[in-house]
């Protein structure tokens, strides 16, 4: 962790119209929880509905892109990526620190936000503001660790990351029940139905698996980030 | 002490070949044209790296198998298989994901690196930027609607199925399709053009997608579980793809896209206008957006 590489990823991210988008999802969720108070339809079942589809199934994937490519895919598309990795820094350490600092803002953007809107529902019944908040706090810590090292990888980060949670996790894990094993958005589901016991909630990984899943992927990616920045080289792009 | 001689002046202009253009000037019209063909060429990575041509041409084979799934199924089985009015709807996460990656190339690199006055130096001007823009991108996903249409209706052709054919509904989704076409990409190149940022636009369009379609998909679900069916079905409308499907289902009378209908009545009507304020409301924005840039 160094402070400095901390202080300009988070300046990145929020300084500029990022923000916005950061702002505008979580407030969709409050939102939507507000209107279904208002519908009158504050009961469990609508709850798991707004979590399952909102919470994880789409706010979750979509801050984890915006939030862990953000952090360096606009460094390496300016090449001001080569001023901070001239410095005396290890590479490893950069990595680590720009992934501390996208799951710090997974954490605040994506599951605080549920936390509340859960609460809002259905407060601390059958603890599901409670699992879908750990879930999604587990699966956004995964998603800012794959999306940077997607980030270090590749100048297409987004999109390859858009293709992998809209089509890889929703479509083909739609179909096919195999695929929902490789599945960040599954794992917190899993994580999210243990700890709540509301029996509306069902989850297809079982959590042995999507346990050690999610803290392979965290690490791997991390790791992974921090070896490719130590021999990585600017190329330029069209 | 001798005066300063005065000296011939020894500076020359030397003739290194530079010429004028004196052929035809094609005028605005043409750099219009010539703009858009580029512009549409970009979108489909023509012209651009080999990279860049994996994601449009990609997708666009995902939009074509169902249709050449349908067509083996028609020849083989002689049954009809997917319809043609439903088809868009259905492929709406291919359409919103090519919207989300290409709309930001069509505009993003442009307001980067700031060359809109090089542009605008010639007789283009900013109507006429923003035009062949937008119209490149309609005509990108019209592209990657028609096309698998148009397979699918040929095969219907060949198969020969007994019963009735589906001519009616085939150019009813044809003419739907450039609504479809003019509404994505109004919302997605207006999106698309408040970022210099490709990665950020990318993420925006498909924000707007994904937000439009799970607030529908969410309030639907909860009006359909408290058995208030009129309610939810007006839910349905958010999602821009819906709406536009409504249109169709009004207009053509085809059967819905969405598997449970849409609003009786007023729906159809309701649907268009709110389609077509979208596409003004982004039009606008561009609009907007792009007098803005021309003048920094």
């Amino acid at each position: 962790m160094n402070p400095v590489v901390a202080g300009i990823s988070y300046r990145a991210v929020l300084g500029r119209r990022r923000v916005w988008l950061l702002i505008l999802l979580p407030l969709v969720l409050i939102g939507l929880s507000a209107l279904l108070l208002a519908f009158g339809s504050a009961d469990e079942r609508s709850a798991v509905l707004l979590m399952e589809k909102f919470a994880i199934g789409t706010m979750l994937p979509l801050l984890g892109l915006i939030v862990g490519t953000g952090v360096i895919a606009p460094e390496i598309d300016d090449g001001t990526i080569i001023h901070l990795l001239s410095k005396p820094i290890s590479r490893p350490v950069i990595a680590q620190t720009k992934f501390l600092v996208a799951a710090s803002l997974l954490i605040l953007f994506a599951a605080v936000p549920t936390f509340v809107a859960a609460y809002l529902l259905v407060s601390g019944e059958s603890g599901i503001a409670f699992g879908f908040a750990v879930g999604s706090l587990a699966g956004g810590v995964a998603y800012a660790a794959l999306f940077l090292l997607l980030g270090v990888f590749t100048k297409h980060a987004v999109a390859i990351g858009l293709v992998y949670a809209l089509i890889w996790e929703s479509v083909v894990g739609g179909f096919v029940p195999g695929a929902r094993d490789f599945s960040i958005q599954q794992w917190a589901q899993s994580i999210a139905d243990q700890i709540s016991v509301s029996s509306y909630q069902t989850s297809t990984v079982a959590l042995g698996f999507a346990i050690p899943a999610l803290i392979i992927v965290t690490l791997g990616a991390v790791v992974w980030s921090g070896q490719r920045l130590r021999s990585f080289s600017l190329t330029g792009d069209e | 002490m001798t005066a300063t001689p005065i000296h011939e002046p020894t500076g020359v202009i030397h003739d290194i070949g530079y010429r004028h253009y004196d052929g035809r000037r094609l005028g605005r019209g043409s750099a219009v044209a010539a703009l858009t063909l580029h512009s549409l060429r970009g979108v489909f990575g023509l012209g651009r790296p080999a990279r860049s041509k994996i994601m449009p041409f990609g997708l666009l084979v995902v939009m074509l198998l169902p249709a050449v799934v349908t067509v083996a199924i028609m020849m083989l089985v002689k049954q009809q298989g997917m319809g043609y009015p439903g088809f868009t709807a259905t492929m709406q996460t291919v359409l919103a994901i090519f919207l989300a990656t290409q709309a930001p190339y069509l505009v993003a690199p442009d307001l980067r690196f700031r060359v809109l006055p090089l542009y605008l130096s010639r007789p283009v001007t900013v109507l006429d930027y923003v035009g062949a823009k937008l119209a490149a991108m309609t005509l990108a996903m019209l592209v990657l609607m028609v096309l698998p249409l148009t397979v699918m209706f040929l095969g219907e052709l060949l198969a020969d199925l007994p019963g009735p054919g589906h001519t009616g509904e085939f150019f009813a989704a044809l003419a739907t399709s450039v609504l479809y076409a003019v509404m994505l990409a109004c919302v997605g190149t207006a999106i698309a053009s408040f970022t210099p940022r490709r990665g950020l636009g990318v993420a925006a369009v498909i924000a707007f997608y994904l937000l439009t379609s799970a607030i529908s998909g969410v309030i639907y679900g909860v009006l359909a579980s408290l058995s208030r069916d009129g309610a939810a079905e007006w839910a349905m409308l958010i999602n821009p793809f819906f709406a536009v499907d409504a249109v169709q289902v009004w207009l053509f009378d085809t059967p819905p896209g969405n598997g449970v209908g849409y609003p009786d009545g007023l729906g159809g009507p309701i649907a268009l206008l709110g389609v077509l304020a979208l596409i003004a409301l982004a039009v606008l924005a561009l609009i907007m957006r792009y007098r803005k840039a021309a003048s920094s």
